[in-house]
């Protein structure tokens, strides 16, 4: 049961970097490529804590943790360059 | 299953690179350009080198992008 839990999460990930590349690629304004950018912070970090779980070494969640905050840190600059802000 | 994420990842790094090149939008080459590293990032921890991966997120990811649209901010502003 767990291993077809992984094998969907594996998938779903894959999936979801797939269609977010495309995105990247296809994206008529700065704005779909920034949320697209947003979307695979937040798939990467799902790939890293998977990974943390199947690899069973838990010093990989800190590399998740830093990579929350500043991801966010990351957007959060490119909203305030959007609003004529930085 | 591993190989074909790092597959995935790779290949993901090579079009984060040729977009950063080739867009014509100065913003969106500065995100692709961090969006390639943040990969790489990722790559890097697949391929057992957490603390690497940490500066790159830190560095590569985070800081440089914002210091990028800052440059960008700060040099369309004299030349319009």
């Amino acid at each position: 049961m767990a291993e077809q839990i992984l094998m969907a999460a594996a998938i779903l990930i894959f999936l979801g970097v797939s269609f977010s590349v495309l995105r990247l690629i296809l994206g008529r304004t700065v704005i779909d490529r920034v949320v697209a950018v947003d979307t695979l912070t937040v798939v990467s970090i799902s790939l890293i804590a998977l990974y943390a779980h199947v690899a069973g070494r838990s010093i990989y969640l800190d590399v998740a943790l830093v990579y929350g905050v500043l991801s966010f840190l990351a957007v959060l600059a490119i909203a305030r360059y959007l609003e004529q802000g930085l | 299953m591993l190989e074909l994420f790092i597959y995935l990842l790779c290949g993901s790094i090579l079009v984060s690179g040729i977009l950063a090149i080739r867009l014509d939008s100065t913003l969106a080459a500065a995100v692709s350009g961090g969006l390639a590293s943040l990969f790489a990032a990722v790559c890097y921890v697949l391929l057992g080198a957490p603390d690497v991966a940490m500066t790159e997120a830190s560095i590569g990811s985070g800081l440089s992008v914002l210091i990028f649209l800052y440059a960008i901010r700060r040099t369309t502003e004299q030349a319009p």
